[in-house]
């Protein structure tokens, strides 16, 4: 199903943009998707930016008080590609502070799931995923680097696809991780994914790092599952995810079971590389030139800098101390260096698999978690719960997190990883899928009756 | 983790923390270091380093001056004295 081409096709009623906002603006009161709405909708499809993408003259803040009234001069590339295509721009998205949180919780107005309040959105794109949930017309640009594409995408029920590391440009994107963040795309539907995707992708002369791929639209009829992303997880959503097993299977799909040797270890690889590139940017947050101000020229040059970083969140600090401890000369070797060559050898290892189908998993290895169960957490049960995330992440391997279940009124959403540049083929199986699974949304805000 | 070496890793990054902060921040660095340290069960022998994930062709631009057009726009987000930006003493 293609909605954008439903709405462009459709005659809208007169005053049809000012109700859409005036309904999300009164909605967002209650779910903070949004860190603002620009107050305008033009003719084309809405979209929606996350909040560490820059949009020229619209505050950007990466969801950080050290951000607060940061104003870009420019647009980011797919921002810029967007708005080249006649869609139309509605707002920033809540996130976790600079991307680093499972949850949204490490917001200050954490965004909250759009099926119960009581319920986190996941994150880092909380936001994009709340929007993408209430409103019927939209398409949010999200960005990823070790599932805050997926995890949002499955605990609000909507379709989260993060593509090949360097499909699309990250200019103007607020570095979280340089050499795992992906700018990416959710919707309601795979098709609109697959639409935005194509206009919007492509090299960039900004990006030194974004290539024209070389792309292939292979689906071998197989579907991999790996032991370790299978085994030991909510019981709950190991029977409902075999259900989705079983009706692949119904489709026409292989299923063969894999072990992947050490797997699990991308998760301290994944946090080692990631705190360690982290830890290098806060240098651009100082004080004076983008964000905060800390008007206090009197102070001492090392006494300005640390007051302030006092604006950073807990877990913008503790990342940037691990980071920084990780690249010291002395343990270098041992952390940063060997999480390097862990990321090497799971390179190769997921890609002997990939070269025979889609692996399947479920995308978080919980349910749905309440907004107090998840903020009790200890930073490292937290990261724990990346385990079906990070591989992909990790490899700059394209995924999609899809809706194939609901219990108890909340979805469940199983995640398809492929090879490299196989990211169209990938997005078609999951179109395949809709065809016969209907999704469920509590909201429809701009629904043309 | 030892103390010292937690302070020093403070100043280095010029982050301050009040006693309670630090205790519980400092008990969740030594806890992920711990995990961290499981990298060291994987033999990663004859391994490369893989900086990024996929093979990035080394691309140059010209070296030449472009115009930006919108510097009055990019001055908003600083505090300017005539057309200077305003930063701490060094």
């Amino acid at each position: 199903m293609n909605s954008i081409r439903e709405f462009l096709d459709a005659e809208k009623p007169e005053g049809y943009g000012k109700r859409v906002l005036e309904e999300l603006s009164k909605l967002n009161e209650k779910l903070n998707a949004f860190n603002n709405i620009t107050g305008r909708l033009g003719e084309g499809m809405p979209f929606s930016v996350k909040d560490n993408i820059c949009v020229k003259g619209v505050e950007t803040t990466a969801s950080s008080r050290i951000l607060k009234g940061y104003m870009p001069a420019f647009n980011a590339t797919v921002v810029q590609r967007m708005l080249d295509n006649k869609f139309s721009f509605i707002g920033k998205t809540n996130m976790d502070e600079f991307g680093f949180g499972s949850f949204g919780l490490n917001s200050q107005k954490p965004a909250r799931n759009p099926f119960d309040e009581n319920y986190v959105a996941g994150g880092s794109s909380s936001g994009a995923a709340v929007a993408t949930s209430v409103l019927k017309y939209h398409v949010a640009m999200a960005e990823s680097t070790g599932g805050s594409i997926s995890a949002p995408a499955a605990f609000c029920g909507v379709v989260g696809f993060t593509p090949t590391y360097g499909a699309l440009s990250r200019h103007g994107l607020i570095d979280y991780a340089n050499s795992l963040d992906k700018i990416g795309i959710m919707a309601r539907h795979a098709a609109d994914i697959r639409y935005v995707f194509e206009m919007i992708r492509g090299q960039d002369p900004n990006d030194t790092t974004s290539i024209e791929g070389k792309y292939a639209s292979e689906d071998r009829k197989r579907i991999i599952l790996v032991d370790q992303l299978v085994n030991g997880i909510d019981k709950e959503v190991e029977s409902s995810f075999m259900g989705l097993v079983d009706k692949l299977e119904g489709m026409g799909y292989k299923i063969i079971r894999k072990s992947v040797p050490f797997i699990e270890k991308a998760i301290p690889a994944y946090y080692t590389i990631a705190m360690a590139e982290a830890s290098t940017h806060p240098a651009s947050y100082s004080g004076f030139k983008y964000g905060y101000k800390n008007e206090d020229f009197t102070q001492h040059y090392n006494q300005f800098f640390t007051s302030a970083r006092e604006q950073f969140g807990e877990e913008a600090k503790r990342r940037i101390v691990l980071g920084t401890f990780v690249r010291s000369a002395s343990v270098r070797d041992k952390y940063y260096s060997k999480a390097l060559k862990v990321r090497s050898l799971l390179l190769h290892e997921l890609e002997g698999v990939l070269n025979e189908g889609f692996i399947l998993s479920p995308t978080m290895p919980i349910q749905v978690p309440r907004v107090d169960d998840a903020g009790s957490l200890t930073p490292l049960e937290v990261y724990k719960t990346d385990i079906m995330t990070i591989p992909p992440n990790l490899c700059g391997l394209p995924h999609v997190s899809f809706p194939y279940a609901y219990h108890k009124g909340m979805p469940l959403a199983a995640q398809l990883v492929t090879k490299q540049w196989n990211d169209e083929a990938m997005l078609g199986l999951v179109d395949g899928w809709e065809k016969g699974f209907k999704y469920r949304f509590k909201y429809n805000i701009g629904e043309l009756r | 983790m030892d103390d010292r070496e937690f302070s020093r890793l403070l100043k280095i990054c010029r982050i301050q923390m009040g006693e309670a902060e630090r205790a519980k921040v400092k008990g969740e660095v030594d806890e992920i270091l711990e995990y961290f340290n499981s990298l060291g069960d994987v033999d990663t022998k004859g391994m490369e380093e893989a900086f990024h994930p996929i093979t990035v062709p080394e691309k140059l631009r010209k070296d030449e001056a472009s115009d930006f057009n919108d510097i009055n726009m990019l001055l908003k987000n600083t505090k300017t004295y005539r057309f200077y930006v305003v930063g701490p003493n060094v």
